[in-house]
């Protein structure tokens, strides 16, 4: 009995450093962009650094949070669907990795003029994320509070769509001073960032049907 | 030869086992939840001290139904239940070991003649309507109360369904027990009016002749179990209505409760001396109190779509299980009394007091049969410590190679990150 419950602790102690290092990657993600646009390229390579780091720990706690539910039967009914979820988030620390390494590896030019729309986007986007994770979070303590905490996850995710929308037409319609190659370029590190929010609202929808049908 | 007139009873008992465990840890093993090789070993261990400890009382009501005193009557009233329920199981009706044996005696009582206590039958046929009622009104108590904790305290899905998965081997465990003390009286109950043995003396426990009777028939209950028991259990679990981890132990615990209530002297006892009815002690069908216990949680979450065809079969097998086992009876013990000239009964008012057949039915054997008793029940019960404990250390020791294995996974793991790239 004591083996069941030091199981059980360390695999809840797992999951909720899992949701941190998320968490703490969405605000890495929002300071590294912020850094990059003010110029400040030593604390963005810090940042680029951290999310490195918080990836690498986040896939491993995900093999072995996955790994411990298989090999300790834990929660039979519903291991598919959390090991499913925990996949979905996975796929944003994987963007804000990547994203991060885009904007390091390819420096891409950004207009002064675009500078607060890109803020803008990163926080509408980031804003996503953060937002599901209290949701994430619920699902395992609270399923009945787990929808109305997604309703913000969803509307951040049609912000940063309002956004994106409204920046890659001012790249293409009202600069031409730009070329193609860089607009192009601009639209892609857009499409980049509004990735997470897409993910964000990937991982919604699975959680909101967990919820409901945990509660049934 | 008279120990081969039991072999009915132990079959009986087999098939009890293989069919009524599934009532136990079904819904836990077709969840998977606990694995069928431990559910298997509980459920056994707690059958067997259920009937030698409590199985005495629900007994006690059969006999007042019919006492089977004649050894060949006891053999072909238990076959003639043992076989409608294999024929009734081939044809997939839902059938009760429990009827079948009502409807045997009944079918004993009328052959030899005996009168039937219609008070007693009463009483029994009451109880098969209210066992799985009154499951049902459990189930919805213990899941409202169950939902309202969970609600309440907010503990995180993983340490509950650790406490569900503790709470089905617990509600298991217990329903076992109550499932061995409900239902040996089916089993061995015809048997402990025509079979009387010498105390057995095991040092720290005394078995009583009915006790010695109700453990080899726990064993066999525990045979059925471990033999046959795997595939009803996976089936149960999707069988019914899918249910989830918590719906599961309440379930059990509900299934339990009625099995315990309707088997218990104490508490029966306790009821009556603070002026309330006493608790019936009749054994009640596991499978109909489970199927009430399910259908407690669809009526909970407002179900509109129960199926009202199971409950027409429960309600038909309160009926044809019982006539069909009585005309089986009836015409079995026609066979072995003019076929076989085996004695099968006699109508008991017709007895001279005092030269109680009961008596020369059961000096017969003599002393021999009690030492191949003590023989046998001792072998099987040194056979069955011998297995569990290989069982446990061979458990240990793959827990450990687990372990191991898990560790170094992971030390491999960290070693590999620290390499430079």
């Amino acid at each position: 009995m004591a083996l069941f419950t030091r199981t059980t602790r360390n695999l809840i102690i797992k999951i909720d450093e899992f949701f941190d290092d998320i968490d703490l990657g969405l605000l890495v993600f929002r300071e590294g962009v912020k850094a990059y646009l003010d110029n400040d390229m030593q604390t963005f390579e810090r940042h680029v650094l951290k999310a490195e780091a918080l990836e690498s720990n986040a896939d491993k706690l995900q093999r072995s949070i996955e790994n411990d539910m298989i090999t300790q039967s834990i929660l039979p009914q519903h291991r598919a669907e959390v090991s499913t979820l925990i996949d979905e988030m996975d796929e944003i620390i994987d963007t804000i990795k990547s994203s991060l390494n885009e904007f390091y590896i390819e420096l891409p030019e950004i207009p002064l003029s675009l500078k607060k729309n890109l803020l803008s986007l990163t926080e509408a986007s980031v804003s996503a994320g953060e937002e599901l994770i209290p949701a994430a979070r619920a699902y395992f303590k609270a399923p009945f509070t787990v929808r109305e905490k997604l309703l913000k996850v969803y509307y951040f995710e049609s912000e940063t769509d309002r956004i994106s929308k409204s920046t890659k037409k001012t790249i293409f319609q009202e600069m031409n001073e730009l070329d193609l190659a860089q607009k192009a370029h601009l639209r892609y590190i857009i499409h980049h960032i509004e990735n997470i929010s897409d993910n964000a609202q990937k991982a919604a929808d699975l959680l909101s049907i967990m919820a409901i049908k945990i509660m049934m | 030869m008279i120990l081969l007139f039991l072999v009915s009873g132990l079959f009986l008992g087999w098939s009890l086992g293989a069919n009524d465990a599934s009532n136990v840890f079904g819904s836990a093993v077709g969840s998977k939840m606990i694995s069928f090789r431990n559910a298997a070993i509980i459920a056994s261990v707690f059958v067997i001290a259920g009937a030698v400890i409590q199985g005495e009382g629900a007994s006690e009501t059969l006999g007042r139904l019919g006492s089977v005193n004649a050894i060949g009557g006891a053999f072909t009233v238990a076959l003639a239940a043992a076989v409608t329920v294999l024929i009734m199981t081939r044809f997939a009706i839902p059938v009760s070991t429990t009827q079948a044996i009502v409807g045997a005696i009944i079918g004993w009582n009328l052959f030899t003649g005996n009168p039937t206590d219609s008070r007693t039958l009463s009483e029994i046929v009451l109880t098969w309507v209210s066992g799985p009622v009154l499951g049902a009104v459990f189930s919805i108590f213990l899941y409202f109360l169950l939902k309202k904790i969970k609600r309440s305290l907010q503990i995180h899905l993983v340490r509950f369904e650790s406490y569900i998965r503790q709470g089905l081997i617990i509600a298991g465990a217990f329903a076992a027990y109550s499932l061995g003390a409900n239902n040996i009286a089916n089993v061995m109950g015809v048997f402990v009016p025509a079979f009387r043995l010498e105390d057995l003396d095991l040092g720290f426990f005394v078995l009583s002749s009915a006790r010695q009777l109700f453990l080899l028939g726990g064993l066999a209950i525990a045979a059925g179990i471990i033999s046959y028991s795997r595939k009803v259990m996976d089936t149960v679990g999707s069988g019914i209505m899918e249910l989830s981890g918590e719906a599961a132990f309440v379930v059990v615990l509900a299934e339990s409760l009625v099995l315990f209530m309707f088997s218990s002297s104490g508490l029966s006892d306790l009821l009556k001396s603070i002026g309330l009815p006493p608790v019936p002690l009749v054994p009640v069908s596991s499978s109909q109190v489970l199927i009430g216990a399910v259908i407690g949680i669809g009526l909970y979450r407002g179900s509109a779509n129960i199926n009202f065809r199971v409950l027409g079969e429960i309600a038909a097998g309160w009926v044809t299980t019982p006539v069909a086992a009585g005309l089986l009876c009836f015409f079995s013990l026609f066979l072995v009394k003019n076929i076989f000239s085996i004695e099968v009964g006699y109508d008991s008012s017709l007895t001279v007091p005092g030269s109680s057949l009961q008596g020369y039915m059961t000096t017969e054997g003599g002393k021999s049969i009690n030492g191949i008793f003590r023989n046998i029940l001792l072998g099987l019960m040194t056979a069955g410590t011998v297995a569990a404990t290989l069982y446990f250390t061979q458990e240990a020791r793959k827990n450990r190679e687990l372990r191991k294995s898990e560790e170094k996974f992971w030390g491999n793991l960290k070693t590999g990150k620290k390499k430079p790239d």
